[in-house]
């Protein structure tokens, strides 16, 4: 079974410094890794260890991948490969042997979740046969929680979100291992408001899948030593799609100041309190 | 001269800070500390990451990465409030490949990842302390076995772990000073926990043996080679009572900063008041010295050339300076610190027993001076 983890490096929250005017300022932080797509790497990682197959990292954004210590991050969290788009080909005629010359950085802080999910299906068509695509809930940055199901459309499979769950579609643990890479559907559970659904998915398709699908592991030591060795490959996508959105601007809502009423003592009265203050507040 | 660490050791240092702040340890390292408990859960996922595998040679399943790789480990977990103290002889694998038999480093490896303690050794007596040449446990062959008799005392994780090896002199030829790996299960042995000021996650107690009945196979080492054994061993252990209170300190520092930023009297944060920002500049000279120090030792143990001297001056330097910036982060955090339950008190107490066990202070300052003196002869 061949499983596209698609993960994206953004800044790390703990870094970013809001500015006077609520403008941010990134030029202190470091990228990593979302935590939510390190819930898409290590679901991937679980089914494949499960059914056996190989785990590829997918992600696509700026010079930010060119750093080899985020990759061996990603690399020593599960995967076996990782693919970085970070380039694309400038010029109408993609067919060109591309130099330098003829290629631009893609620029992160532009790419919409539109465009995020054209170059990651432009690159999927690339990199050829797959069983399964997994996405986080969202991005650690700005969690539009759209390219999971833009990217299926793209693609034209199968795409659900909120996965809670994700099972082999097989009989008995038996099954599996004579099934091993030839499993052609999965069973997963969705999270929704009030209730659990449970659907058998054919594939290829591609899943978003909740935070709490799993923990993702803290690789250790020896992962982190073997993830250097692991191959990393770079494709350059054949131009920069469209934007679909436009983004005015960018800011930190301004800091309230907090009522520092602190509710304590007996559970009924507590309760009766905070509707009287939430209320109070939101009249 | 490059201080950066590899991608590779900063992804440890990363994750390690992940394992510490994926719940809230402090509070188990409280309940721990008050109960005397050895942290085993804390350290079985640190071993979960391979940290018991640092030091090991790759040969032996390990990773052999080194002592600065260690150190970095060590200031991180330091800096997040771990009770470093109790990990002391998990990179200490050395001792054991070199010195032991293959049954007595099987039975070793065979806690490697569990996070358990395994052993330590047992020199002090009641009659010996920094005078280990004064000690009275003595072994006697008789009929083909050796029989172990005597009082040890202040033996660190002596409650819990499975062996020790215990230093004693030939009964019939007491000059001859020889280490034995000892079963803690055998009979004939007594244990006797003793309360202590801080290091309380890990054990302290006294130990009597009474015929206690060994046979040539649990010797360690090579008889007569009791002392010169330690030497190398010694040093390494001082430098690591250096790696885990500079850590220590960190966390005190690292709090007391934090703290002073956001107290507030007479309508200004407190870091704002020049006796408190005297306090912060000689804090982080402290620490800055310490860390330099550490890391430039632990430079001369990978390159195989770290002298006694040095890891006495780990030692020396860094229980006393640790122990003087937490006494001021302390100062800083004033009834915050000394009131209630912050984990300051306990890193203070911890690094009260520092300047004492594994070497006084006044035996650090005998050895620096030595090393020192003799390079000018």
């Amino acid at each position: 079974m061949k499983i596209i983890a698609c993960c994206k490096a953004a800044p790390e929250e703990q870094d970013i410094v809001v500015r006077d005017d609520g403008s941010l300022d990134f030029s202190r932080a470091d990228y990593k890794f979302g935590s939510y797509d390190l819930n898409a790497i290590e679901a991937a990682r679980v089914l494949a260890d499960q059914v056996g197959g190989e785990v590829i990292g997918l992600s696509v954004g700026s010079s930010e991948l060119a750093n080899s210590k985020l990759r061996k991050d990603a690399l020593s969290r599960g995967l076996d490969e990782l693919v970085v788009v970070t380039r694309s080909s400038v010029g109408e005629d993609a067919n060109d042997s591309v130099s330098d010359l003829s290629m631009s950085d893609l620029s992160v802080s532009n790419l919409d979740s539109y465009q995020t999910a054209k170059l990651l299906a432009d690159a999927l068509e690339q990199m050829g046969d797959y069983d399964l695509v997994l996405c986080g809930a969202g991005s650690s940055d700005f969690y539009a929680q759209q390219v999971g199901n833009q990217l299926g459309a793209l693609l034209g499979i199968t795409s659900l979100s909120a996965i809670n769950s994700i099972k082999p579609d097989v009989e008995s643990d038996a099954e599996i291992s004579e099934a091993a890479t030839n499993i052609d559907s999965v069973i997963v559970q969705r999270l929704l408001e009030q209730e659990v659904q449970c659907v058998r998915v054919k594939l290829p398709a591609v899943l978003s899948v909740t935070s709490g699908i799993n923990v993702p592991r803290i690789a250790g030591m020896k992962d982190i030593l073997a993830a250097g060795k692991k191959p990393v490959k770079e494709l350059v996508a054949l131009g920069t799609p469209e934007t679909s959105t436009q983004t005015i601007s960018v800011k930190a809502p301004p800091a309230a100041s907090r009522k520092q009423e602190i509710i304590q003592g007996d559970a009924n009265e507590s309760v009766a309190r905070l509707l009287e203050l939430a209320s109070s507040v939101l009249r | 001269m490059d201080f950066k660490l590899s991608d590779e050791q900063e992804l440890l240092v990363e994750n390690v800070r992940e394992l510490m702040l994926r719940e809230n340890w402090e509070a188990y390292f409280a309940e721990c500390d008050a109960t005397h408990s050895y942290p085993e859960r804390w350290v079985k996922e640190l071993c979960e990451l391979g940290f018991d595998q640092i030091m090991l040679p790759e040969d032996r399943g390990g990773l052999g990465l080194g002592v600065v790789t260690l150190l970095a480990v060590y200031e991180e977990l330091g800096r997040h409030g771990a009770p470093t103290y109790v990990l002391y002889q998990l990179p200490g694998y050395e001792t054991i490949l070199r010195e032991g038999t293959e049954d007595q480093i099987n039975k070793v490896m065979s806690y490697l990842g569990t996070g358990k303690q395994i052993w330590n050794s047992a020199c002090t007596e009641p009659g010996a302390g920094s005078d280990v040449g004064g000690l009275q446990t003595t072994y006697q062959r008789k009929d083909g076995k050796i029989y172990l008799n005597g009082h040890k005392t202040f033996i660190t994780s002596s409650a819990h772990v499975p062996y020790l090896v215990i230093m004693a002199r030939n009964a019939d030829d007491p000059d001859v000073f020889t280490e034995w790996f000892v079963d803690m299960s055998l009979p004939g042995i007594k244990k006797e926990p003793l309360e202590k000021l801080g290091l309380r996650m890990d054990s302290c107690c006294d130990i009597y043996l009474d015929n206690v009945e060994l046979s040539e196979a649990d010797m360690f080492g090579i008889e007569g080679n009791g002392f010169k054994r330690g030497i190398g061993d010694f040093d390494f252990e001082r430098f690591l009572v250096g790696a885990c209170d500079y850590g220590t300190a960190l966390c005190a520092f690292e709090d007391a900063a934090r703290y002073a930023n956001v107290r507030e009297q007479f309508g200004k944060t407190i870091g704002r008041f020049q006796l408190n920002q005297l306090k912060f500049c000689e804090m982080a000279i402290k620490i800055n010295a310490m860390k330099n120090m550490l890391y430039e030792t632990a430079w001369s143990y990978d390159n195989g050339n770290m002298t006694s001297a040095q890891a006495a001056m780990c030692k020396y330097y860094c229980a006393n300076a640790a122990f003087e910036v937490v006494d001021d982060a302390m100062q800083v955090m004033a009834g915050v610190a000394v009131a209630g339950e912050h984990r300051i008190q306990r890193i203070w107490r911890d690094l009260r027993v520092d300047r004492v066990s594994g070497g006084t202070d006044e035996m650090m300052i005998l050895t620096v001076a030595k090393g020192i003196l003799r390079s000018f002869k």
